[in-house]
């Protein structure tokens, strides 16, 4: 009891803090001139970094790179678009239907690389994304090339009243809700028995076998809760477009899942977000053309992963130790802690 | 960038001229391809919308108000045309012509549709562009496949009057959609003929040889290929269709023939028989007014003669801007409403005539190759 006592207040001005925070959030597209633009602009980048979310987890607790989420990505989107155009079910029942079916695609595609690790398992997850991307793009029955339109608006009925996001500003509070949604999980694995032990499995494989603990079990759940997040980020991003094709496998959408994990730094709450945040900014704001954009975007990922790998974060924590070396004199404590925390 | 120096040269032309600067300017948003692969085509149809627009400036303006021009890159990607056509919302534009790729143009046309923005697709051939469902008053330039597939059709079945036919296809929905729509067109003409043979390739394939064997062996009087693959597929189908010596004429889809072809395969290309929609220097096109006056101003500007792009790009502003100056207005509902089923005269086609879908109707050129090294041909029928 009188242990907590001190603690209380930190955490309560810590609660008061972080909602402080999402509130202002909720408003920034106000904040930023409230034009259709902010919206859309807003919207997009947290549909995004939800998508981002889901190769966070892998790649972060799992230490392995998932070239397959767009098979989730799209799952969300398919089955947004032809449920609700084929069937005019609402937007609770396409969500439903797409948390399920990627949990069954994910366990799936987890079961059969359970034993492939690192560049094998990288290759299986490709050969799935190109594989389904082919099926989607010659299958009449999901659309075809021309994949389907006419996609009707979100409608989420709510008891006493139906919630419709048609317009970016309608969506921008449920594409907010479901980032929200994603952060409190993330949150809440990376704390959880199942993140820790993932984490443990990720860097010391030896001692987690010396536990007892079934690493393709821990391997599998995992893999399998991280696709419902990305595929719930294509359901959402199938109603803000009113059009699903079979470009939603796409390198576009691969290349943003992993550049935006990468360049804050893996194992940082918000880094996925800020990333993409940066990616999006960059291309719609302070585009310098196509061919440009993909240029730059190449070299800084490069740069990233071979001077830093730890990603932008480390960069920082890089500079604070050097500036800490410099006005401390035990400099290579400091050193090998940089080292430690780079690995 | 773009924006910003098209903004600047509006307001050093408003100040320079007094007639524009008592009115704000009419805004007209374009979003294609200016990087990567499809790069250079964007760039034409954009060339063509922006030349079409200064020589609206040059007589007067519209309404009285002058046009500025406000060009955006969808790199091909849908997602990014997404963004692109958000931006053009937020620009307030007028009108937005969009569209070299159909999935592009799909994934943006519910966002203008949502937003008001008038919507004319110059390029885009896919058929649900026109469905309705994401734009009901979509107006389309380009032609459709149906058409370009009954031209073939009729070709083929009237004026070769062959007997046995052999389909080369492209194995996706552009190439499978052709071919079933040709079929389609065979049947509605009572075509006395069969098709003997159908061979399939995929897109990014480069070696034909083994359909080529087959379609020989079969003897086909007309082998008609479809492919969109025109800086290596469909040469290198040309080159390996005169190595194995087919007699057969090789008759290629509608708008397949592009200068790329013509530089790689060279002379291989003579007697390729094929069909297009817009020619700067042929019947009916080389003695319209319009045509000949935007191929000196595009000549000038660019130094070549326009393509068919370049037109599609001009006739699509041309036929927006005939409209609202009929309508004197620039309401979406309005002015679409004035293209679609209606006719426009003055544009570089001539009179376009639209079908109630908003489909232009297109004139065909049916030519063959005569000379494939310096990309010539003479026009048939």
């Amino acid at each position: 009891m009188t242990d907590s006592l001190p603690h209380r207040p930190l955490s309560m001005l810590r609660a008061v803090v972080v909602a402080a925070l999402i509130g202002v959030a909720f408003f920034l597209p106000q904040l930023f001139g409230g034009s259709s633009v902010a919206y859309s602009t807003l919207t997009t980048i947290a549909l995004f970094a939800v998508m981002c979310y889901g190769v966070d987890v892998v790649l972060s607790y799992l230490g392995e790179v998932s070239l397959g989420h767009t098979v989730f990505w799209a799952i969300g989107g398919y089955v947004a678009a032809l449920m609700s155009v084929h069937l005019g079910v609402n937007g609770w029942v396409t969500a439903l239907a797409t948390i399920g079916l990627s949990v069954a695609a994910a366990t799936f595609l987890g079961l059969v690389t359970l034993r492939t690790r690192e560049f094998v398992f990288s290759l299986v997850t490709y050969a799935a994304a190109v594989v389904t991307h082919e099926i989607a793009f010659n299958w009449d029955a999901v659309g075809g090339s021309d994949g389907t339109v006419g996609i009707p608006a979100l409608k989420l009925p709510l008891g006493f009243f139906t919630y419709v996001g048609g317009t970016q500003e309608e969506l921008w509070p449920i594409a907010f809700a479901l980032l929200l949604l994603t952060l409190f999980f993330v949150a809440r694995f990376r704390r959880s028995r199942l993140g820790t032990t993932a984490l443990m499995v990720h860097m010391n494989p030896a001692l987690a076998t010396s536990l007892g603990v079934d690493q393709r079990r821990v391997r599998l759940a995992v893999f399998v809760i991280s696709a419902p997040i990305t595929a719930l980020a294509g359901w959402l991003y199938a109603y803000q477009r009113a059009y699903v094709g079979p470009d939603m496998f796409e390198a576009y959408f691969l290349v943003m899942m992993l550049t935006a994990v990468v360049l804050v730094g893996r194992r940082i709450l918000l880094g996925p977000l800020l990333g993409t945040a940066v990616l999006i900014i960059q291309q719609n704001l302070l585009s310098l053309g196509g061919d440009w954009n993909k240029v730059i975007l190449g070299f800084v990922l490069a740069a990233v992963l071979i001077f830093w790998p730890a990603g932008l974060m480390g960069l920082v924590d890089h500079m604070r130790q050097r500036w800490l070396r410099k006005t401390r004199t035990n400099g290579r404590e400091n050193k090998r802690s940089y080292m430690e925390e780079v690995q | 960038m773009i924006n910003i120096l098209a903004v600047g040269f509006a307001a050093v032309l408003a100040a320079s001229a007094p007639a524009f600067a008592q009115r704000a300017p009419i805004k007209v948003g374009t979003i294609f391809p200016l990087s990567g692969g499809a790069g250079p085509d964007g760039q034409s149809v954009t060339n063509g919308v922006k030349l079409a627009l200064e020589q609206i400036n040059e007589a007067g303006g519209l309404l009285g108000r002058k046009l500025v021009l406000i060009s955006k890159d969808d790199e091909s990607t849908p997602a990014v045309g997404v963004s692109r056509a958000n931006e053009l919302i937020a620009e307030k534009v007028d009108v937005a012509i969009e569209g070299w790729n159909s999935p592009v143009t799909l994934a943006m046309q519910p966002i203008l549709a949502r937003a008001g923005v008038l919507d004319i697709t110059a390029v885009s051939k896919a058929d649900l562009i026109l469905a309705g469902q994401s734009n009901p008053l979509a107006i389309r330039i380009n032609s459709s496949n149906g058409f370009d597939a009954a031209v073939i059709a009729k070709y083929v079945a009237e004026t070769l009057k062959a007997k046995k036919v052999a389909f080369l296809t492209q194995n996706d929905a552009y190439g499978n959609g052709f071919q079933s729509t040709v079929e389609a067109e065979f049947k509605k003409l009572n075509f006395a003929g069969e098709v003997v043979l159908t061979e399939k390739f995929a897109f990014r394939d480069t070696d034909f040889r083994v359909q080529l064997t087959n379609i020989k062996a079969a003897n086909p009087d007309a082998v008609i290929v479809t492919s969109a693959s025109n800086s290596s597929g469909l040469p290198a189908t040309i080159e390996q269709y005169r190595q194995a010596d087919i007699k057969a004429p090789f008759v290629g889809a509608v708008g397949i023939m592009l200068p790329t072809v013509f530089k790689i395969a060279g002379d291989a290309n003579n007697g390729v028989v094929s069909a297009d929609i817009y020619f700067w220097n042929l019947p009916p096109f080389a003695t319209i007014p319009e045509n000949v006056s935007f191929v000196a101003a595009y000549k000038k500007a660019h130094g070549v003669e326009p393509d068919k792009s370049a037109a599609l790009g001009a006739a699509a502003l041309q036929v927006w801007a005939r409209a609202v100056e009929a309508t004197r207005s620039l309401d979406r509902k309005t002015v679409a409403e004035a293209i679609r089923g209606k006719s426009i005269k003055g544009t570089l086609f001539g009179d376009a005539t639209f079908l109630p879908n908003g489909q232009l109707q297109p004139r065909y050129v049916v030519f063959k190759v005569v000379d494939g090294k310096n990309a010539k041909f003479e026009a048939l029928q």
